[in-house]
């Protein structure tokens, strides 16, 4: 601003003639704005006023059919609700798997990156099952872990045929079978960004370590992972963020929230409470609740790699 | 002479040492591939048999192929499959480049702040806002036909678009732009004829990426798209599922049906896939 202080409304219109704002500049501010609006419009309706229609329906009791208002009290309500708690202790619970879903593919990755024979084709065959829906995944999963399913018969073959497990069917293991079928589902995609960071690594270092006596745990411990740091962080946040928002195929196919509520976790009690119960009211609050920890996780991860730029 | 043979003594242990582990790795990347396979094992073999041989564990027939079109209708979900993708895909291309370009070449007042807002869009998950946006959807009508589920599609996916987009455009040099516009192509004309063609493998990425997406899809096409003649396969194979009553051979002939375009386009567009995934990290 380089006005002075005795700025009068007639100098308003002077201002707007500044040699910098040319025709030329404000035609193209008109068009940029022109260019946003349908993207605009697009996510504003669709995606940014929701957010606040379920702040409102959230302080409502609806069944479907009447709304009434009831007030921020609906939330007291909710928070003493022993189903939502236990939603959100599953979602808890699955998030033991992540360090399998990172551990696991990092040493795929590591394997990969050595390059051996027909590597290329492995590399296809790990990231394949990326392609398909994890409502494909979670049917297949489904008969592996049935009461007559593969899991069975394979024990049966180890000679362990005394062990009849039914995993989906018993509410204390059915969440540990969803959580393996994640961990599966999540193998393709962290195992292309590990190996993504794999390539920009620069070998000459590894070689200089490796001239200097330094054995293959120890270029992997103090070399590669360091330098990995960053993929692992994108990993961790994307692999955090499915286990609380990505599950919903899996669960529908594989349990459907059951037995009992021990494979619902918060998206999909938000399905349920709406959907299945027709309390709209409720399931919208339980939508903000599950917006507010992947929002919380996401503003970790953006200031992680803001720190870094 | 002692001083000699240790280092080759040394050398031939070591280079033994990584031959066996080299074939270690092999064999424990074989492995891991026999794992990664199994769901497409489960759906080939499972898929060529009835249902008693399925629970008999022999035998091999091609009957849950010739009776899955009456169990599912496969040729029409494949087609809606089709059509939400296609109409999808095209709104987030064409809002994502215009608006990529515009947030890269034509600053305006708060378009970084309008940039900011769009990608941190791309934070929110559909079942934070899953009541009221089905609320507005049905209000309008739309959840019968299939553009309601096309419109929350291409919400959804926009936001990554536009960043992806905005990367791509921002490469483009300012003089490149300045002297189109002087050669009197106007900003339109600059857009298509300058910086598309140079945006072309992220509008790939995107395209393959959100293909992906939408056709392995749960939660829209389950409910946005109430009439059952409108589902997309994925939506059919797991309401299929959801009823319990339908064999499971016939179930694993529908999963590979429904899994082979998404699989086909993988295949054969990888490196785009990979490129989206690691984008922001990886300059």
């Amino acid at each position: 601003m380089t006005t002075s202080p005795t700025l009068s409304l007639a100098d308003a219109p002077r201002r707007a003639r500044r040699p910098s704002t040319s025709l030329l500049t404000r035609r193209r501010r008109r068009v940029g704005v022109l260019l946003t609006v349908p993207a605009f419009v697009l996510v504003g309706l669709l995606i940014v006023y929701p957010i606040g229609q379920a702040i409102y329906y959230s302080m409502t009791y609806w069944d479907g059919l009447t709304t009434t208002w009831v007030g921020p009290s609906t939330w007291w309500q909710a928070l003493n609700n022993p189903t939502m708690w236990r939603a959100l202790e599953n979602n808890a619970l699955l998030l033991l798997s992540v360090p399998f879903a990172l551990a696991i593919p990092l040493a795929v990755a590591v394997m990969l990156h050595q390059r051996v024979a027909g590597w290329k084709v492995f590399r296809s065959i790990y990231f394949l099952p990326t392609a398909i829906s994890w409502v494909v995944i979670g049917l297949v999963a489904e008969h592996f872990f049935a009461y007559s399913g593969t899991l069975n018969s394979l024990l049966g073959h180890v000679g362990l045929s005394h062990v009849h497990t039914d995993m989906l069917g018993s509410e204390s293991t059915a969440l540990i079978a969803l959580g393996i079928t994640f961990v599966f589902s999540t193998i393709g995609t962290n195992t292309m960004i590990f190996l993504t960071g794999l390539a920009t690594l620069d070998t000459s270092l590894e070689e200089a370590a490796r001239i200097d006596g330094a054995g293959s745990w120890r270029i992997f411990r103090h070399i590669t992972l360091p330098h990995l740091s960053r993929f692992i962080q994108l990993a961790f946040v994307m692999t955090v963020i499915s286990a609380f928002s990505a599950l919903f195929s899996l669960i529908f196919v594989m349990t459907g929230g059951g037995p009992g509520y021990s494979t619902t976790t918060m998206e999909f009690l938000v399905y349920q409470t709406g959907f299945n119960q027709s309390q709209f009211g409720t399931a919208a609050l339980y939508g903000l609740i599950l917006f507010f920890i992947t929002a919380v996780v996401g503003i970790v991860q953006l200031r992680l790699i803001g720190a870094k730029d | 002479m002692s001083t000699v043979v240790a280092p080759s003594t040394m050398r031939v242990t070591s280079a033994r040492r990584r031959t066996v582990t080299r074939a270690a790795i092999f064999v424990a990347m074989v492995i891991m591939a026999i794992v990664m396979l199994y769901p497409f094992f489960v759906m080939l073999i499972d898929s060529f048999k009835t249902e008693n041989q399925y629970l008999a564990g022999h035998g091999t027939s091609t009957q849950s192929w010739h009776q899955l079109t009456t169990t599912m209708p496969v040729y029409q979900q494949l087609l809606n499959s089709t059509i939400v993708c296609t109409a999808s895909i095209a709104i987030i291309l064409v809002v994502g480049v215009m608006a990529g370009f515009a947030f890269a070449k034509l600053q305006y007042r708060f378009g970084n702040l309008v940039f900011l807002g769009m990608v941190s869009a791309m934070m929110v998950p559909l079942q934070a806002i899953l009541i009221p946006e089905y609320v507005n959807v049905a209000k309008f009508g739309l959840t019968n036909g299939y553009l309601g589920a096309v419109l929350v599609y291409a919400a959804l996916g926009t936001p990554f678009a536009i960043f992806l987009f905005t990367t791509y455009f921002r490469r483009v040099p300012d003089e490149l732009i300045e002297a189109g516009i002087c050669d009197g192509l106007g900003y339109w004309g600059v857009l298509w004829r300058l910086a598309l063609p140079m945006a072309l493998p992220a509008i790939a990425t995107v395209t393959v990426l959100q293909f992906i997406q939408i056709w392995d899809d749960l939660l829209v096409g389950l409910l946005f798209l109430q009439n059952p003649a409108e589902r997309p396969i994925t939506v059919g194979l797991a309401a299929l599922a959801a009823g319990r009553t339908t064999s499971i051979p016939q179930l694993m002939a529908g999963s590979l049906v429904s899994a082979l375009p998404a699989m086909i386009v993988y295949l054969g567009f990888q490196r785009f896939l990979v490129r989206g995934l690691t984008l922001g990290i990886d300059r």
